[in-house]
């Protein structure tokens, strides 16, 4: 009887405690929102920066953090803010909005003269999340699963029937996307530049030659990383090496 | 192929948008009829449908056998949602001059830097010679057209080409060499000659940047004239005559471009003179002679264009230049509220019609207006353009009492008098009833005639901060892990399932490896049945027991080495054991002793002690255990 107490006593201290860390959270939040509203775009920035300290995986806080940042000016962190925003959330059109307003205020632009089937494919791949690509791996393979299964235990017929083989085909399909996304968030990561002017050089020293100059806020993919230096290359086919404390990786 | 189709469909579908965005401008050709007699007109109409465009008139491409003559414009400009569609048409006439079938090449149609082509055209000419025509050459020149402009401006002296041939010449040459910017400047190629001789167009066309141009339409039979030239007679033929209208000041060049004649080649005495132009100048009376082609390339032309003053110019003064008139009309003096009432503008004259902007609206706090309808036709009188504009205005009025719609002012500049006139509508009184429909469009007017106002974007800015934290997170992070936790758990099932598929296919080829492969699973089944059996105490089950101990030892043993576990004797299984055990192997002996425990249950019922069932279980496990432990 006393551990039954006891059990039931834990269970209720860990819902309370559980309740109370999510009226904090959501406290938090609408105090952010409030100073945002009032106008108070500095302390709603902070306090957006706080609630993505605790609960890095919720898309809106970059948002609204990158909207506190445009007013305040801050370009280069409201653009980054936004593209992380969209790795969690990439349809919402609000976010796509704004992006596109604070990248219009830039100083700089870059053309985008890569290939068309590239432009397409990136921009297919940044219609969804990693998860989501992740996804429709687990969900083909559940699929092919539960058909093997099925035919298994009927025991009839061909196991690569054109049912078998079409789900198969729409696997690859779906881990080749997977893939695609692994290799766009992970292997060429994305970067935005955060000085104001950032040189990119011929080489990861102080001692190359300046291959180009770039203003806040431009976005580049990270190619190489070193110690210091990181190589970027950029949409208008341009790569050189930019210190690593000038750009800011495009990650949760 | 199914895929390709799809990706091709796919393919298609991204394409489309991109068509339709292309046929914003529309180009129709049409003739009124496509079967003819020799000598009887045709009437062909290229229409240009579109947003509000200025357009210059197409040039026809050139027709062997078929005399082309450009009879003028209209356009037509309606506004509906805000865009105006610009519809202008120009018209032309063919006069076949031999029988045969004709087709009449895709005309090119330049829409700003866009050039669009017409669809190609057959007409179908019999050789019975149909009446002579007068060509339809100045459509519209019926029309009252009030001419102050001189019609008959002096000509400059020619001057005799320098080339080698100094009996055929062309001069182009204009009416002044000073004019005001949008003013009507007129270009005239005048053909001299002493040979029979046939004019066959344009090689290359004038250079005329910076201008707007309307062609007049020549006359089918081209007059002529005898004239003296340094004491020479020519016969003078003006043979194209264009409307110039400058659009910006400064100084310019025309290069005239290069005409084409044909001469006879016969040289001909100056006694026959007279009587060859007279029978075969511009006529084609002698096609059938051997002819010779020249290019007759006139000099270029210089000339000022004089920037409007700004001295006096009025505030509403849109760049319309000429002499004008303006008449207005309103549809009804008394309406009710939110009722339409139309105002009807008609500005007419001499000058560049097509570019005369609709004169500006005063702010109206009373009113909501709207553009509806604006037509102009272009006429050619002598050598003056000219012709008539109309625009509707439609005004709905949103409060009761007197109103009025006041006067608007239209201003153009006028060049003989080199001075601004400002010409107004008058004030038009109203009376607007008392109405208690609120505002809407009015049905008769809505989509054709009235237009809704755009949605307008004024300002841009970011879109507002999002106050709630989206749940379907949550959802996804579920169904993500069902998903996951769901492949994992098939994943074992399909594996074992697939092991055993594959197990069954082996077995299914070869009985003898089942066996072996089975003999141990089986071996273990028999000895949980014998532990259960051997705990009876019965006499009768210890009988059953030494039985099946009996038959489940032979059964493994048959199964490890396939012997047939019917067929199989003592003897056999004995021979079986030594040769893989030995025959001095104890554990045989066991086995034997075994056999010989079970032979005696078989026929001494009951005198076997309860131990034995245990000796006899371990004998079968040690068995099981080293023929294993052998195979492996």
């Amino acid at each position: 009887m006393k551990w039954l107490c006891g059990l039931v006593l834990g269970v209720l201290c860990a819902v309370s405690v559980a309740s109370a860390a999510v009226s904090e959270k959501s406290s938090g939040f609408q105090d952010a929102n409030t100073s945002y509203r009032t106008g108070d775009y500095a302390k709603a920035a902070s306090l957006y920066e706080d609630l993505i300290r605790k609960e890095p995986s919720v898309a809106v806080y970059y948002y609204d953090l990158g909207n506190a940042d445009v007013r305040l000016g801050k370009l280069s962190a409201a653009i980054l803010n936004y593209e992380k925003s969209l790795i969690l959330d990439p349809r919402n059109e609000d976010v796509r909005r704004n992006l596109s307003h604070a990248r219009d205020l830039l100083e700089y632009r870059v053309e985008d003269s890569r290939n068309w089937y590239l432009k397409a494919t990136d921009a297919v791949l940044r219609y969804m999340t990693q998860r989501e690509a992740v996804l429709g791996v687990l969900a083909a393979v559940f699929v092919f699963l539960l058909s093997g299964i099925i035919h298994f235990l009927s025991g009839r017929g061909l196991f690569w029937n054109a049912w078998r083989k079409g789900v198969f085909v729409l696997l690859l399909l779906a881990g080749l996307v997977a893939f695609g996304k692994h290799v766009q968030r992970d292997l060429i990561r994305d970067a935005i530049v955060m000085q104001k002017e950032c040189e990119a050089r011929y080489g990861p020293s102080e001692h190359d030659q300046v291959a180009f100059r770039m203003g806040e806020g431009i976005k580049v993919f990270v190619m190489d990383r070193r110690e210091d230096w990181s190589r970027v290359l950029l949409t208008n086919g341009e790569s050189g090496w930019v210190k690593n404390a000038e750009i800011a990786e495009v990650a949760i | 192929m199914r895929k390709n189709l799809f990706v091709l469909t796919i393919f298609l579908s991204l394409l489309v948008p991109m068509s339709l965005q292309a046929e914003e401008v529309r180009v129709t050709a049409a003739v009124n009829k496509r079967a003819v007699t020799v000598g009887e007109e045709v009437r062909l109409s290229i229409r240009v449908t579109g947003q509000s465009m200025n357009l210059q008139a197409p040039r026809l491409p050139k027709l062997d056998g078929i005399d082309t003559y450009y009879t003028g414009r209209a356009s037509h400009i309606t506004f509906i949602n805000g865009v105006s569609t610009s519809n202008v048409e120009f018209s032309y006439t063919l006069i076949p001059q031999r029988p045969g079938n004709y087709h009449l090449n895709a005309i090119e149609v330049s829409v700003g830097p866009k050039v669009f082509q017409t669809e190609p055209i057959a007409i179908d000419v019999t050789g019975s010679q149909a009446p002579s025509a007068v060509p339809a050459a100045a459509v519209n020149s019926q029309q009252p057209m009030p001419s102050s402009m001189p019609q008959n401006v002096p000509q400059e002296p020619p001057v005799v080409s320098s080339g080698g041939d100094n009996n055929i010449f062309v001069q182009a040459w204009v009416d002044r060499r000073s004019v005001y910017q949008n003013e009507q400047l007129l270009l005239t190629y005048s053909l001299f000659t002493r040979y029979d001789t046939r004019y066959e167009g344009f090689e290359k066309e004038a250079e005329t940047s910076g201008f707007w141009i309307e062609e007049f339409p020549m006359e089918r039979e081209i007059e002529r004239e005898t004239v003296q030239v340094n004491g020479r007679r020519f016969v003078k033929a003006d043979v194209k005559k264009l409307a110039l209208f400058p659009t910006s000041p400064g100084s310019y060049t025309i290069q005239p471009g290069s005409l084409k004649v044909s001469i006879r080649e016969e040289p001909q005495g100056a006694s026959a003179f007279d009587e060859f132009f007279s029978d075969s100048f511009f006529t084609g009376g002698s096609f059938f002679a051997r002819r010779q082609n020249r290019l007759l390339n006139p000099p270029p032309i210089q000339l000022t264009v004089k920037p409007l003053p700004d001295e006096g110019k009025p505030e509403g003064f849109q760049g319309a230049v000429g002499s004008f008139r303006l008449t207005a009309s309103l549809d009804k003096d008394k309406v009710k509220q939110s009722e339409p009432v139309t105002l009807k503008l008609v500005i007419e004259g001499e000058g560049n019609i097509e570019t005369i902007n609709r004169p500006k609206l005063p702010t109206l706090t009373g009113f909501k207006t709207y553009d509806a309808d604006t037509n102009a036709k272009l006429f050619k009188t002598g050598n003056v353009i000219g012709g008539t504009k109309s625009f509707e205005i439609v005004f709905i009025p949103k409060e009761e009492g007197s109103a009025f719609i006041p006067p608007l002012e239209f201003s153009y500049f006028d060049p003989r008098k080199a001075a601004y006139v400002t010409l107004r509508t008058p004030n038009f009184p109203i009376t607007v009833e008392h109405s208690d429909q609120s505002f809407q469009m009015p049905e008769e007017l809505t989509g054709k005639e009235m237009f809704q106002k755009n949605v307008k974007l004024e300002a841009k800015d970011i879109r507002y901060i999002q106050e709630r934290v989206s749940e379907s997170s949550a959802l996804f992070d579920r169904i993500y892990r069902g998903f996951a936790w769901g492949d994992l758990f098939l994943l074992v099932v399909f594996a074992a399932l697939w092991l055993k598929d594959r197990q069954e296919r082996l077995f299914s080829k070869d009985e003898g490896l089942r066996r072996r492969k089975m003999a141990r699973a089986v071996a273990s089944a028999n000895m949980r049945k014998l532990k259960k059996r051997s705990s009876s105490s019965k006499p009768e089950d210890v009988g059953l027991f030494f039985e099946e101990l009996e038959r489940a030892m032979t059964q493994y043993i048959a199964d490890k080495w396939n012997l047939s576990a019917y067929g199989v004797t003592r003897q056999s299984l004995e021979e079986v054991l030594a040769n893989h055990f030995g025959p001095e192997d104890p554990h045989l002996k066991d086995v034997l002793e075994l056999y010989s425990l079970c032979d005696e249950s078989r026929f001494g019922k009951g005198s076997i002690p309860q131990a034995s069932k245990k000796v006899g279980m371990r004998i079968f496990q040690e068995t099981v255990n080293r023929i294993e432990r052998m195979k492996r």
